[in-house]
């Protein structure tokens, strides 16, 4: 293994890696091995009925779109399903430490991208809110640091330093 | 290293700035601190009564806690003096037939709650939008009149809006 320079700081990232990849890779956890019927459009469960929940203060453009989703039941269990998988593959994406940065954009579109809807949520400590703010800063943060201690990401550095070049631009993945 | 440092302090501001932003816009919590998850709200717009008596309630569920409640318990039509011209308790409103309230949305549906003869009132589940079809057994003479809905913690009110609205009839 080629010698690399690891900042002191970079050790430290897993601390928060693991626990902020579980916050979403748990959601799908729950969702397919813990409770199916949370994805079954027939259940009581079924996590669709969280959507209705988020409209009446909703931002008005999303307001719009949950609506739309709400009244096409397909679309909605398609939208459910493509969410699931996208928090499991980022979430066991930034555990794992494998391409952490991407991992950490993604993690940050999806935390954010509650806040417009499901934002207003929450009767004990403006839950909805905190969840969407520190889950998004956290993986931004990870987009910025990338993790190279303790993760994939760093067994793909010391194999390929030079990352990943598309033509003459060098691609951070890791 | 003067560009790290600028490229740093952006992202600074663009994160803290999205935790502020969702922070005011969704709770005024630089402001007048709101949260909307604390108690039931109604917003009965669309409601609409005719004078052979039958009163179409228009009930939008806006506020109070994602997982529970809330539940209507008292329909009232006043005069604009405030008296009442007629009213349906949780008795009569627990007992109604399903096919008597219709939802817009098909998940989390409202309905009448009773157990066995007892009945309880309207199941109104956070988002839900939905009429409840209601027959006053007499004319009623063409004018203004109030329709409000009581939450069954006893209140028409919350978050400075009260839940009722001004009708006339015809």
């Amino acid at each position: 293994m080629a010698q690399v320079t690891i900042e002191t700081t970079q050790k430290f990232l897993p601390v928060l890696r693991i626990t902020l990849g579980w916050m979403f890779f748990s959601a799908f956890v729950r969702r397919v091995i813990n409770v199916p019927d949370k994805l079954n459009p027939q259940s009581s469960l079924y996590v669709g009925g969280k959507i209705l929940t988020f409209l009446p203060h909703a931002w008005s453009p999303v307001k719009g779109i949950l609506i739309w989703v709400l009244e096409n039941p397909t679309l909605l269990y398609d939208f459910l399903i493509t969410f699931t998988a996208l928090e499991a593959i980022f979430g066991l994406m930034m555990i794992l430490g494998l391409f952490t940065r991407l991992s950490g954009f993604g993690l940050a579109l999806l935390a954010w991208g509650m806040g417009p809807a499901a934002g207003w949520l929450g009767s004990t400590c403006l839950d909805e809110w905190q969840i969407a703010s520190v889950e998004g800063a956290a993986a931004l943060m990870f987009m910025l640091t990338g993790s190279r201690w303790l993760s994939i990401d760093q067994i793909l550095h010391s194999k390929y330093p030079d990352g990943i070049k598309i033509g003459k631009i060098r691609i951070p993945l890791w | 290293m003067k560009t790290l440092e600028i490229i740093a302090i952006i992202f600074m501001l663009i994160v803290t700035g999205v935790t502020f932003g969702l922070y005011q816009i969704n709770f005024q919590g630089f402001t007048h601190l709101t949260n909307y998850s604390k108690t039931p709200a109604y917003d009965l717009s669309g409601t609409r009564l005719y004078s052979n008596g039958t009163l179409l309630l228009n009930v939008t569920r806006t506020a109070g806690p994602d997982t529970y409640g809330g539940f209507i318990v008292l329909v009232q039509i006043l005069y604009p003096n405030g008296t009442v011209l007629y009213q349906w308790t949780g008795q009569q409103l627990g007992m109604l037939p399903q096919s008597d309230i219709i939802n817009e949305f098909p998940l989390h549906p409202a309905k009448p709650i009773h157990i066995g003869n007892y009945g309880v009132g309207i199941l109104a589940p956070l988002g839900q939008n939905f009429v409840v079809k209601l027959q006053v057994p007499f004319h009623i003479k063409p004018g203004t009149y109030i329709v409000r809905v009581y939450d069954a913690d006893g209140q028409y009110k919350a978050y400075g809006t009260e839940f009722q609205v001004t009708v006339t009839v015809s």
